[in-house]
Parts: C-alpha cells; sequence; structure tokens
C-alpha cells in the first residue's frame, strides 16, 4: 500500500518515510489482528462441512452440509433459542441503558461523598467468579421465584451488563457539554424536550456503544442464563454447550459459526459508531 | 371454579397422580408441557427423542415434550435440590430426568424423588424388575422410583485398520503388557467422567479378585484394604498413557477425538447395539469397531425419574409408560434410527410379536455391534454408589495427585 497524499507540512524526506513506515507497520497489524480473527472463523467453517476428517488425511474427503442442514431445517431448536437469545438481549439492552443514563449523569457529571466506593461495588460483580456470583442469585431468583422464566434471566443479565453501560455512560457524560442543555432550557425547552432535542443527540454515540457492549456481553452468558432459567429459557450458548460436549466437531462448528453471526455482524453495522469514540471518552484507559 | 383451580396441572400435586388410577392420569397429563432433563451431547439421541417421542407424546396424549438439554446429569440434579432447599415443593422446573447411579443416589437420599410409581405403569409388565441390573441402580433398589429407559455395557472400541482382533489385550492384566509395547498409544477419561470411573471400577473388580465380593452395601474396610492394588496398576499403568500421564482427556467426547486422529489406538463405547451411529456422525472412523476383556465389563440400565416437586407428574409418567412399549423399545434399539440403546425390557415377557420384532433387529447388527450373547457372557453388575464416590475421591489422590 502507497500512502496517496503526504501531509503537506511534512519537512522533508525524513519524516515522509517515516509515515510511510508508519502506515505500513498499521496495515500489517490490521492484517494481523484480521487474520487472528477470521482464521479460527474459517476453522469452524471448514469443519461445519466435513465429516470424519481426521489426522493425517491432508484435505477433508466428505464434504457435505449436515451439520448445516440439521440445524437450519425449519423444526431445528435454533430458531427458538435464537429468538430468545435476540429478545433477551434487546430487553437487557433497553433495561441497562435506562439505568445507565441517569447512573453514568451522576457518576460522570457530579463530584459527591463516596463516589469511589460507589464505582467500585458498581464493578464489584465484574470482580467476582461469575460462578459464585451465579449460585449465590440462583438462591435468591429462587426465593423470589424468579427461576425458570424469560424475564428473570433478563434481570440476572443485568449484573455483568449494567457496570459496562454505566462506565460507557459516565465517560460520556464527562466530557459532555452541560452548557448547550442549560441553554436549550433558558430558551424555554422543558425537562423532556431538553433532553430529547439536545441531550439525547450528543450522547447517542454512546448510547449505540454502550448498547453494542451490553448485547455482545448478554449474548454469551451461559452460567447465568442456565443456573438461572433452569436449561428452560434456551439460548444460543445453552445449546452451544450442550452440544459440544457430544463431540460432534461439525455440528459444534456450525452451531458455534451460527451463535457468532449475529453480533459479529452487528459489530461491522456499528464500527463507524464505535470507532469514532475516542478511548478516553467511553471510560476506558 | 374452585375445583377447576384445584384440578389444574400447573399446581404440580404430586400426590394426586396415581398411576393405578391409569386414565385419570393421561385425561390429567393432556396440554401439559413436559420438562425433560437429559444430557444433551448427543444429537442423534436428542433427535430420537424429538422425533420419535415428541410426536406421540403430542398427537396421542396432547402433551407437548419440551427437551432440555444439560452438559451434565448433575445439573439437573443440582436445580431440584436448590428448588427444594429453597421451600418450592410443588411447581418444581423438572418433570423427569435421565438418570441412574450416584444421580439417583444423591436425590434418593435427598428424598427429592417421587415415590412408588414406576412398577404400577401398565407397560411396567414387560420390565424384569427382579433382574439385578434392572431391580438395582448401583446396588441401590430401584423400588418405584424409577423406572428403566434402557441398558449400557462397557466395550472398548479399536481401529480395524490399525490392529487385528488378535492384538487387543483382553483383560487389565493384558492391558498393562499392551501399554508397555505400545507407549502412548492409550488413555482413558479422567474420573469423574462417567466412562473413566467405569474404566477404573472395572480394573478394580478384576484387579481384587472379582465383583462378587463388593455385591451388596458399601465394605469400607474391604475397600480400604484392597483398594491400594488399583492404585499401584493405575500409577504402573500411567508412564506409558498418552502424554505420560500428565494429563487425562475429561470425557469420552475427548477421548474419540484423539481415537478419531489416531493420537489413541481405543476409545470406548457404552451401546449395546455398537457404534453404527457415532460412525454416521463421523464421530469415529469407519474401521473402528468394538471388543471387551474375557474378564468382563460392566454392564447397566438407566432410567426415567420424577422429581417429588415436579409441576407435571402426570404427563412424566406418561412418557415413562411410553418408552417402554416394545416398538419403541425396538426403534431405539436400531441403530439405523440414531441411538443403538440397549433394552430396557425383557425379551422373555413379550408377545411373540414384539419379541420377534426385536430379535429381528439383535438379529441384523453388523460388525460394527458386537454379539448380544458374548456382550451378555462378560457382563458385569455395578456395585453401591459408595464405591464410584470413593474410587473418585481415591483416583484424585494417588493418580491425579
Amino acid at each position: 500500500m502507497i500512502p496517496r497524499a503526504v501531509k503537506t507540512d511534512s519537512p522533508g524526506f525524513g519524516h515522509r518515510h517515516s509515515e510511510r513506515r508508519r502506515r505500513r507497520s498499521t496495515a500489517a497489524l490490521a492484517g494481523v489482528v484480521l487474520t487472528l480473527l477470521i482464521l479460527p472463523l474459517g476453522v469452524l467453517a471448514l469443519f461445519s462441512v466435513t465429516r470424519a476428517y481426521f489426522y493425517p488425511q491432508l484435505a477433508p474427503d466428505d464434504w457435505n452440509l449436515r451439520a448445516w442442514r440439521l440445524l437450519l431445517h425449519p423444526g431445528s431448536e435454533v430458531w427458538g433459542a435464537m429468538a430468545t437469545t435476540v429478545f433477551v438481549g434487546l430487553a437487557v439492552v433497553a433495561v441497562a441503558l435506562v439505568l445507565a443514563v441517569p447512573a453514568g449523569r451522576a457518576l460522570g457529571r457530579h463530584s459527591f461523598r463516596a463516589k469511589r466506593l460507589v464505582e467500585f461495588l458498581l464493578l464489584a460483580p465484574l470482580l467476582a467468579p461469575p460462578l459464585v456470583v451465579a449460585m449465590g442469585l440462583d438462591f435468591a431468583f429462587l426465593r423470589l421465584q424468579l427461576t425458570n422464566r424469560l424475564w428473570g434471566v433478563v434481570l440476572v443479565h443485568l449484573v455483568p451488563t449494567v457496570p459496562y453501560a454505566v462506565l460507557v455512560m459516565s465517560g460520556v457524560f464527562a466530557n459532555y457539554d452541560q452548557a448547550s442543555e442549560d441553554q436549550a432550557r433558558t430558551l424555554g425547552a422543558g425537562r423532556l424536550d431538553a433532553f430529547r432535542y439536545v441531550t439525547l443527540p450528543a450522547i447517542a454515540p454512546g448510547l449505540v456503544v454502550a448498547g453494542v457492549l451490553v448485547l455482545i456481553v448478554s449474548w454469551s452468558q451461559y452460567i447465568l442464563t442456565l443456573l438461572i432459567g433452569g436449561g428452560q429459557v434456551v439460548t444460543l450458548p445453552i445449546l452451544l454447550f450442550a452440544t459440544s460436549s457430544g463431540g460432534d466437531t461439525a455440528l459444534t462448528s456450525a452451531l458455534a459459526l451460527i451463535t457468532i453471526a449475529p453480533v459479529l455482524a452487528l459489530l461491522l453495522l456499528t464500527s463507524r459508531h464505535v470507532s469514532r469514540m475516542p478511548a478516553a471518552q467511553i471510560g476506558l484507559p | 371454579m374452585l375445583v377447576a383451580v384445584a384440578c389444574s396441572p400447573i399446581s404440580g400435586d404430586g400426590d394426586a397422580a396415581d398411576p393405578a388410577d391409569w386414565d385419570g392420569v393421561v385425561s390429567n397429563s393432556r396440554g401439559q408441557q413436559l420438562n425433560l432433563f437429559m444430557w444433551g451431547g448427543s444429537s442423534e439421541i436428542n433427535r430420537f427423542v424429538d422425533n420419535v417421542y415428541g410426536p406421540r407424546l403430542e398427537a396421542e396424549f396432547g402433551i407437548h415434550l419440551n427437551r432440555i438439554p444439560v452438559a451434565d446429569t448433575v445439573d439437573a440434579v443440582n436445580k431440584v435440590l436448590s428448588e427444594i432447599q429453597a421451600g418450592r415443593r410443588r411447581g418444581g422446573a423438572v418433570d423427569l430426568i435421565w438418570i441412574n447411579g450416584e444421580n439417583f443416589q444423591t436425590l434418593r437420599q435427598a428424598d427429592a424423588l417421587l415415590a412408588d410409581w414406576s412398577r404400577r405403569l401398565p407397560n411396567a409388565r414387560f420390565v424384569d424388575w427382579d433382574a439385578p441390573e434392572v431391580g438395582l441402580d448401583f446396588g441401590l433398589p430401584v423400588a418405584g422410583f424409577e423406572s428403566p429407559l434402557g441398558s449400557a455395557q462397557f466395550q472398548f472400541v479399536y481401529d480395524s485398520a490399525r490392529f487385528g482382533p488378535e492384538e487387543l489385550p483382553r483383560s487389565y492384566a493384558g492391558l498393562l503388557q499392551w501399554v508397555e509395547m505400545h507407549p502412548g498409544r492409550f488413555t482413558y477419561p479422567a474420573p469423574p467422567d462417567f466412562h473413566g470411573n467405569r474404566f477404573i471400577k472395572q480394573a478394580f473388580y478384576e484387579l481384587t479378585g472379582g465383583f462378587e465380593r463388593w455385591l451388596g452395601g458399601f465394605d469400607s474396610a474391604g475397600y480400604a484394604e484392597s483398594s491400594p492394588a488399583l492404585w499401584d496398576y493405575l500409577q504402573e499403568l500411567e508412564p506409558h498413557l498418552w502424554r505420560k500421564g500428565t494429563s487425562y482427556p475429561p470425557s469420552l467426547a475427548e477421548l474419540n477425538r484423539l481415537f478419531a486422529n489416531g493420537e489413541i489406538d481405543f476409545t470406548f463405547t457404552q451401546l449395546p447395539a455398537g457404534i453404527e451411529a457415532d460412525v454416521a456422525a463421523g464421530i469415529l472412523p469407519a474401521t473402528s469397531r468394538p471388543f471387551v476383556f474375557d474378564t468382563g465389563t460392566i454392564g447397566d440400565s438407566h432410567y426415567l425419574a420424577i422429581p417429588a416437586n415436579a409441576a407435571h407428574p402426570e404427563a412424566a409418567m406418561v412418557m415413562a409408560n411410553l418408552v417402554l412399549e416394545p416398538e419403541l423399545q425396538a426403534a431405539k434399539l436400531a441403530p439405523a434410527n440414531g441411538w443403538g440403546d440397549g433394552l430396557g425390557i425383557s425379551l422373555s415377557l413379550l408377545d411373540d410379536d414384539s419379541r420377534r420384532r426385536i430379535e429381528a433387529v439383535l438379529d441384523d447388527l453388523g460388525e460394527l455391534a458386537l454379539e448380544p450373547a458374548l456382550l451378555e457372557s462378560v457382563r458385569l453388575p455395578e456395585v453401591a454408589a459408595e464405591y464410584t464416590v470413593a474410587l473418585e475421591r481415591d483416583w484424585q489422590q494417588y493418580v491425579r495427585r
């Protein structure tokens, strides 16, 4: 790749060279990252269409779509699991964002006593081992009759997702200019209108980032879904774990790809928003 | 109105279900959703349950079968136990579990299973309850708490492209010599994996002079005195194992993968009708063949049990009864249908038609299965579940270290 333009303020060849070198190394790095991301998916794709592909065969001699046919036929349990995973994910995103906007605003804009403590408590569920959290919550949820239900699963997914959402939103609000909102109020906008026409557009990219993050975390939950859902709320990871314990490589690979695909598509669609947000603004180091 | 509410199947009143009043059970079960928790690792078995039992339950009884896949049966057991611990005495999530062995013992000890139903099912007449391999689950009397689904027997699997049958070890003593000649070519799943447990328990039988003395209750003094012979044996085996025994595969799925990729020479199976389904699914190479030791391999039954707090015990009973239909037992036995599971019923208790139908399936088994008579002749019984627990624990201490 040859850089097409060189900055006009470049003081000479030396700089131009280093610029080119930097771009080259960026391209190389991107290549490595892409390879590391795509290569495992390629392996999964290969395994999903072969049968009895064993060492030391160089190439598989039996190509077929058995696994895909099994998983994608109209009566397959994959469809129900996909619908459940999407529903749970969207519900979790909605609730997490509703909680994260005021919480993020409070943490990002105001300083108050014990703020550090509140921040720590918010992150606590992420620091404790998930299984420990899950076992304790299972007992509490049983008592409250929240197990084996979709809403119980939505509720329990808030535990590992809300901290991320709040973290992102507090970063957004830390860089948010309160003045424009005040201006709108001065010009006669009500609280709701000010939020709708001024605040919301300003924080929208942050909301997208937080939403995507929450959806990905919810999408990949296994142990919380298994315990609280009691096996009756069957999401894609639940199917995937049960399938992988059986050792049918083709089936497991195809199901893994089906599980990853929607998240990957979402990431590609929203990558514009995610990459536009400076790291500092989304509260990451 | 009150009566309607009281009789509603959703109330999950376990006491109301009495198999003696079978018509009552069947009519109460109509419209229920049956939550069947079972190990979900085999797509062939899953499909059999969904495509054979599911439509029959729906069409004949109006029961909706909801098969819930778990990665390990113990997940379902823990579910029941935590529900009961949290005080949910009825309306539980689990209606029926595919179960045996220590999981059965755990639920029995917690008094968490519905009692006195299985022997009173209409199709219980096909079950030989007095046969120890049916009436005893790991030495514990089934006694109305479980109804058989099928039977299994441990077998080794080798690749006929690599060895002839005359080169195979035929006892644990022979296996030790074999691994010394073929270093790194054998391993077994680490207990508490079911197959790993079974592998070391069979060694325990052989090295302590046979299973007979371990029948009956747990003999802790005898175990303490005799078990060191097993640990000596397994320690002697270890340096010759795959990766010199520094790690053991965690599951049969992993053992199968190592075998199929030619890293080791033997894997295991539990299916009396052989490995045809695994070959068809591409899990095992087509040249794989089962074999057994002359010193015997363990055979046992697996069952369906209903938790005491099940929300839909009637539907659970209907299914436990349905799977004993001779015609469905024959279908389950036929590897072409994807399973190849052993019978849960006894041929001698069937009418001629049903018996012939099953014998036709048995006669039709190819070289991917062993002769039923051979399996029968080397079959060893299970013993009390306490031995499994002790062996699991001591294996961690003396072999895994």
